[in-house]
């Protein structure tokens, strides 16, 4: 009953926010005396304006709907004509000197309400003030899009402030991004998603991982719980391990009996106060002094799931 | 040789001005490179396997990396297209990647990548190789190709159709172990699969709403086939002791692993601002993959079947199954901006996820049902007040409630059902600081503390807190600096668990650019330390033991960047050292120098080295030099 009324307010917002679209669109903006107009700006600032006329942002200049044809140096840094007639720093608006929700209230002018705006507000980068212009170069980058597109310079810029990360990826056993040949937006979407950390998914809300490793997506007749449970980096390091598969331990076998650690569940009440752990009982008779039995995957080896036998043997 | 030979050849092309540009190089309508070379592997000393399954750079002729953009001035049947490609040349990664555009019209994004993924480690289960003892172990020499297709329309206008193909598919060989009732085989396997994925939908956006929709579905098929057969002496596999008296071995085998899938799922994103105080936004999400399996099994050898010890020459086992997971996912906020400086953050998250397979099995000894469920429901509440306390200090304070439950059955008609049942309760706390006092300056640290009822695992997050700063620091304008440090605790305090898990990690950067971009230098070092320890009952005595890991790693990494009257020279690399566990070294100096020959092309040579020293697994050890020359093309 409670979920029926929170859905019915749900919805009664959505109907109000669709009703106000009734406002007057953008395009009918007027400029007073204030505003200089974009031709101005490109008195002084060639550079950037050459830039800019190759940007994703020229249709701002160009495209009435946005409103601000023939304004779009003013549609970020504010109106123009104070400045442009004492050439003082002091009388425009720099975004990148703002703190970072005045810069992304900027951009938000315009990219409030779409695909990014949804995944931003929860976004780690959101909440700690990374704004949008840390990444985005408004004027120098393009042709295609205001950040890097090519592998290294993608992951340049993200391990520009993930230093810790960058040093992860030196270890021998990592994914291809120092060699360029994967970014950490194959894995991460840094505008913000349904998944932690920040994570691409697959098929709507998969884990991003099974875009790549399309084998271990099943779904498995006899799951592995821990790959639905909590995902690869209960075992795995995907960043970059010493140990070799990117696995979290130095031996599988470690891996395996940390988890499946012969020790039984408390007890049917501490099964309800939830004190209990997957994967603990029953327990296992393997004669560890065998290497046989120290090799876990040699038997197991459908350890990911298996299609075929309880026990992920085949 | 071959190197110098090619050079020789190239020399004189390379030498020809290119053709005249059509259009004055101010307004060029192409600009980007092509980079082609050989490159040539000293051969890697030490184990090949395993540089084959970290490094895998071969000798040839490749295309080191070709970016190029064309505009189109009368922007007739795009504006912009960009191709890049890397890697082409029989290199264990290549990619392809083309952008097209047409504002307002249709954007068109490929993005094709190969890749060899061979793996051959055995010391990661195998621990007992250097006392001469070789089980086997699953190794792979596979191909993997990955291909998205995107096409949009209409992009920009208020409702923005989408179109999607991805495909993900691998071919090869392996080894594969063949595991029977008192012994396991190394038997070499086939290795195919592959997914489709097919998704389209549309953007449809107003004034202060956004909407996405999304349909799609997947196709899977794995063909996993194992063939073997002797007519000398059985295979003996891992048990070479006698059973009863008789030797076990395995003579023939023929395996086949037939798997279908198929998948539909679905996508509602929605974002409102209905105030300009209040962002309201939710996501829905679905899917549902299916599979089916049908598995022939047929092997003849000596076996034995324990339980009733009975020795047996021929097998054969059929089974068939299936199983379908349908994953529901939904998250829901807002952010409200009650006054200037404040924000209020608010969502809730419900994942839930119930598999549900079933599989008739039927064998020369047995036949039998079992159908499997697992179910996890994950939700998640979290509130986050943002304030900027003052110009230069934002401040963040938060609580989330995570709960759960999961559960994981085994149901047979007749035999030992099993089932496991756990609960996730975890309550945390949140705080975080971004502190700027200037452009020059900047400080975020964050923190978590969490504490639980419950978890999945022996080894989930418990009780735990995680600190995380991160400070940047322009000290001169030729002078960068930044450090960044990360803590995880974590201690499960449960009887039967009694887990301690500690790992942080430091790391303090610089970048240098004393003479502008003529040289650059970065360079970092960082130091990793992982510390856990839980306990265990061993097995067969069913007495307490310690799994201890530890790691206490050192990595540092730094590029020099120079340019000398149009000659350029990169040199750097990385080097991680690691002791612990597993101790083991790993070097990845490079250097790359590049000078020009004519306006649009030049000269390069690069060399790297990648040497990884294991102390306790040094068959795994290996060397090797790779040096590389070629030309490039640049407008």
């Amino acid at each position: 009953m409670h979920s029926t009324k929170s859905g019915a307010a749900i919805l009664l917002l959505l109907l109000w926010g669709a009703a106000a679209n009734a406002a007057p669109p953008a395009g009918e903006k007027k400029f007073g005396e204030e505003y200089a107009g974009s031709q101005t700006c490109q008195t002084c600032h060639e550079d950037i304006w050459n830039n800019y006329q190759k940007s994703a942002h020229t249709f701002v200049e160009t495209d009435a709907r946005g409103g601000w044809k023939d304004h779009g140096c003013e549609s970020c840094h504010g109106a123009g004509a104070k400045h442009a007639g004492s050439a003082s720093a002091e009388d425009i608006r720099n975004p990148k000197k703002l703190l970072a929700q005045q810069t992304d209230k900027i951009c938000l002018n315009c990219h409030l309400n779409t695909t990014r705006h949804s995944e931003r507000i929860q976004s780690s980068h959101m909440k700690d003030g990374v704004s949008c212009v840390a990444c985005h170069s408004i004027h120098a980058n393009g042709p295609v899009g205001l950040v890097p597109r090519a592998p290294a310079q993608v992951n340049a810029l993200c391990t520009g402030c993930h230093q810790s990360v960058k040093a992860q990826f030196a270890k021998p056993f990592r994914h291809k991004v120092p060699e360029n040949q994967m970014t950490c937006v194959d894995c991460h979407n840094p505008h913000g998603s349904v998944r932690q950390p920040m994570a691409q998914t697959f098929a709507a809300n998969e884990p991003g991982c099974f875009k790549c490793h399309g084998d271990k997506r099943g779904p498995f007749t006899f799951e592995h719980a821990p790959v639905r449970y909590e995902g690869c980096p209960t075992c795995h390091e995907a960043h970059g391990s010493t140990n070799p598969r990117m696995l979290n331990r130095h031996e599988v076998r470690l891996t395996c009996l940390e988890c499946h650690s012969n020790l039984p569940a408390l007890s049917a009440s501490s099964v309800s106060n939830g004190n209990s752990s997957a994967g603990s009982v029953p327990p296992a008779f393997h004669d560890l002094r065998s290497p046989r039995y120290q090799n876990c995957t040699v038997c197991h080896q459908k350890i990911h799931g298996s299609y075929a036998d309880r026990n992920l043997l085949r | 040789m071959r190197a110098l030979l090619l050079f020789a050849a190239v020399l004189p092309l390379a030498a020809q001005q290119p053709a005249p540009s059509p259009v004055p190089s101010s307004e060029s309508w192409l600009s980007g490179y092509f980079e082609a070379g050989y490159r040539g592997l000293t051969g890697a000393g030490g184990s090949s396997d395993t540089y084959r399954s970290v490094v895998n750079l071969g000798s040839g002729v490749k295309l080191t990396g070709t970016d190029f953009t064309i505009l189109d001035p009368n922007k007739r049947y795009f504006e912009r297209l960009r191709v890049r490609a890397e890697g082409w040349g029989d290199d264990p990664w290549s990619a392809f990647h083309l952008f097209v555009e047409k504002r307002g019209i249709y954007k068109i994004l490929a993005d094709v990548r190969r890749l060899s993924y061979f793996n051959n480690l055995p010391s990661y289960a195998d621990p007992t190789l250097t006392r001469g003892i070789a089980l086997d172990q699953q190794s792979f020499d596979t191909r993997r190709r990955f291909g998205s297709y995107d096409l949009e329309l209409f992009n920009n206008h208020r409702v923005s159709p989408y179109l999607i193909y991805e495909r993900d598919a691998s071919t090869g060989r392996g080894v594969t172990v063949f595991q029977t009732n008192a012994d396991d085989f190394a038997v070499p396997d086939t290795l195919r699969d592959s997914t489709d994925l097919y998704r389209g939908g549309a953007h449809i956006t107003g004034a202060r709403y956004h909407l996405t929709l999304e349909v799609g579905g997947t196709t899977f098929k794995n063909d996993q086939n194992t063939y073997t057969s002797t007519t000398l002496a059985p295979n003996p596999g891992n048990n070479l002791n006698p059973v009863f008296g008789q030797t076990l071995g395995l003579a023939s085998l023929s395996q086949a692993y037939g798997i279908r899938g198929d998948g539909v799922f679905s996508r509602a994103t929605v974002t409102e601002t209905p105030f300009s105080c209040l962002d309201i936004y939710g996501h829905f999400l679905y899917s549902e993959p299916r599979s089916n399996l049908n598995y022939r099994q047929f092997n003849t050898g000596n076996f034995i079947l324990q339980s009733q010890i009975l020795f047996y020459n021929s097998e054969q086992y059929l089974i068939s199954a299936a199983a379908k997971l349908p994953h529901t996912t939904g998250n829901a906020g807002l952010e409200i901006r009650p006054l200037h400086g404040i924000r209020i953050l608010e969502s809730w998250t419900t994942d839930r996820l119930h598999n549900a397979g079933s599989a008739a099995q039927n064998d020369t000894f047995f036949s039998s049902t079992l159908s499997a469920a697992l179910a996890t429901n994950y939700n998640q509440m979290e509130t986050s007040i943002i304030a900027s306390a003052t110009r230069t200090l934002t401040l963040r304070g938060g609580y989330r409630y995570v709960w759960g439950d999961a559960h994981d059955a085994v149901l047979a008609p007749a035999g030992l059902p099993s089932a496991a049942a756990e609960k996730l309760r975890r309550n945390a706390g949140l705080g975080a600081a971004t502190w700027r006092p200037g452009a020059k300056l900047s400080f975020t640290a964050e923190l978590e503390a969490g504490s639980s009822t419950g978890a999945y695992f022996r080894t989930s997050l418990y009780n735990y807190t995680k600190l995380r700063g991160i400070s940047r620091y322009q000290l001169l304008n030729t002078l960068r600096l930044s450090a960044d440090y990360n803590v995880l605790s974590n201690r499960n305090p449960n009887a039967g668990s009694a887990y301690q898990f500690l790992s942080h990690q430091e790391t303090l950067a610089l970048d240098w650019n004393p003479k502008g971009d003529r040289i650059t230098f970065d360079g970092s070092y960082s130091h990793c330390s992982y510390h856990s320890e839980i306990s265990y009952l061993v097995p067969q005595i069913l007495a307490s033991a310690l799994s201890i890991y530890r790691e206490n790693c050192h990595t540092i990494s730094g590029y020099m960047n120079g340019t000398f009257r149009n000659m350029r020279l990169v040199a750097g690399g990385s080097a991680v050292l690691t002791s612990g566990s597993r101790p083991t070294t790993y070097y990845q100096p490079t250097a790359k120098f590049s000078m020009p020959l004519t306006k649009h092309t030049g000269l390069f040579a690069a060399w790297s080295y990648y040497g990884l020293g294991e102390t306790f697994y040094g068959y795994e050890s290996f060397r090797a030099h790779l040096i590389t020359a070629g030309l490039r093309y640049s407008r």
